[in-house]
């Protein structure tokens, strides 16, 4: 059974997401030591450093989503089940940056899919109380685990369904956010195929670093960031960074 | 003690407090533990209820993070592994708050 991870890196006009991908392809290769395989643009592609073992897969990202008003190209989350390689897949946003081996974990297990519904806030304001901004239970698509099943399949179907139908299940479910966010697609999809009741999860939280943090120092072990005046750090722990100035750092 | 040395003090207590939760929080998601192909809470609870369950029968069942019931055929080796994991994640713990506390002298 092939096992493996799969990332998603396609630059914008503001952002050189391959800078991001560098460093989390490094720490995926020290700390989880799996197979990786690349989703990418050929225009991405080019401006990457040699990575060394690296597959890759490439598509023409979906335009037209917007995070802040710059371009955001975070909408081709639903073809993982396609474009993965592998019958076990850990699917990773970029900017999580795993300093640990815990996600590795996740591979010697036999759950179908399993997503984390929390997230904590490093900067200890716990601002990702989703609940404030939808009638949903949020879900953290930053990171997926899937096996490749019939019962998966639906799963990535129905997905694809609601982002068809994406304005019509924002209404429904009174998501405050316009912008397609995968967290909410997969919350959506997740609560409507099994039949509006629970599913598995992963048992932590994600660590995360909201936007207004800035990380000035990054090393193979951990991160420091600044917010205010204050300066903190974490070191074998992972981190979700959204402050996507960290492809600068 | 003057205004500007409280708000020392207040900031250094904020960042003490929010770098142990952080701890806390990284030792919580290193007590996750895979074993037969499910995820366990290697947290005094399991580990409780492990070696209670044990001592009445070498095979038993118990629950994962996701309610699935788990047969646990060799209980030492499972009992081992959660303690052990329980431990790393507490001794990482104990290391940090050691320097919280030397931080605040």
């Amino acid at each position: 059974m092939s096992q493996g991870v799969l990332l998603f890196c396609f630059d914008t006009e503001h952002t050189r997401y391959h800078r991001i991908l560098e460093r989390c392809v490094r720490l995926v290769k020290k700390n989880i030591s799996r197979n990786i395989t690349v989703v990418t643009n050929f225009d991405t592609f080019r401006k990457m450093s040699p990575m060394g073992f690296v597959n890759y897969k490439f598509i023409e990202p979906e335009l037209g989503n917007k995070l802040n008003g710059k371009a955001w190209n975070n909408v081709d989350r639903h073809m993982a089940y396609e474009l993965s390689p592998y019958d076990t897949t850990l699917v990773m946003d970029i900017d999580y940056f795993c300093f640990s081996d815990n996600l590795k974990n996740l591979f010697d297990t036999e759950y179908d899919f399993l997503v984390p519904d929390t997230a904590h806030d490093l900067s200890g304001r716990n601002t990702f109380d989703q609940r404030r901004w939808s009638m949903i239970p949020m879900v953290w698509a930053t990171i997926l685990l899937f096996k490749k099943n019939n019962k998966v399949r639906k799963i990535f179907d129905t997905v694809k369904y609601i982002k068809d139908n994406y304005s019509y299940f924002t209404e429904m479910y009174r998501i405050y956010a316009r912008n397609l966010r995968n967290d909410y697609l997969f919350a959506m999809a997740l609560q409507q195929i099994n039949g509006f009741m629970g599913y598995e999860k992963m048992p932590f939280a994600l660590p995360t670093l909201p936007p207004d943090c800035e990380v000035v120092e990054i090393t193979d072990e951990g991160l420091v960031w600044q917010y205010n005046d204050q300066i903190s750090y974490v070191q074998d722990q992972d981190v979700h960074v959204l402050n996507k100035e960290i492809a600068n750092v | 003690m003057d205004i500007r040395e409280l708000k020392q003090q207040s900031d250094l207590s904020y960042d003490t407090a929010v770098a142990k939760r952080n701890a806390l929080e990284k030792a919580h998601a290193r007590q996750v533990l895979a074993y037969d192909g499910h995820l366990f809470r290697a947290d005094p609870q399991t580990i409780c209820l492990v070696r209670t369950l044990k001592e009445k029968n070498g095979k038993f069942f118990v629950l994962d993070t996701n309610s699935n019931p788990v047969e646990i055929k060799d209980a030492d080796d499972f009992l081992n592994k959660l303690i052990e994991r329980n431990q790393e994640a507490l001794n990482t713990y104990h290391q940090m708050y050691e320097t919280f506390t030397r931080k605040g002298e």
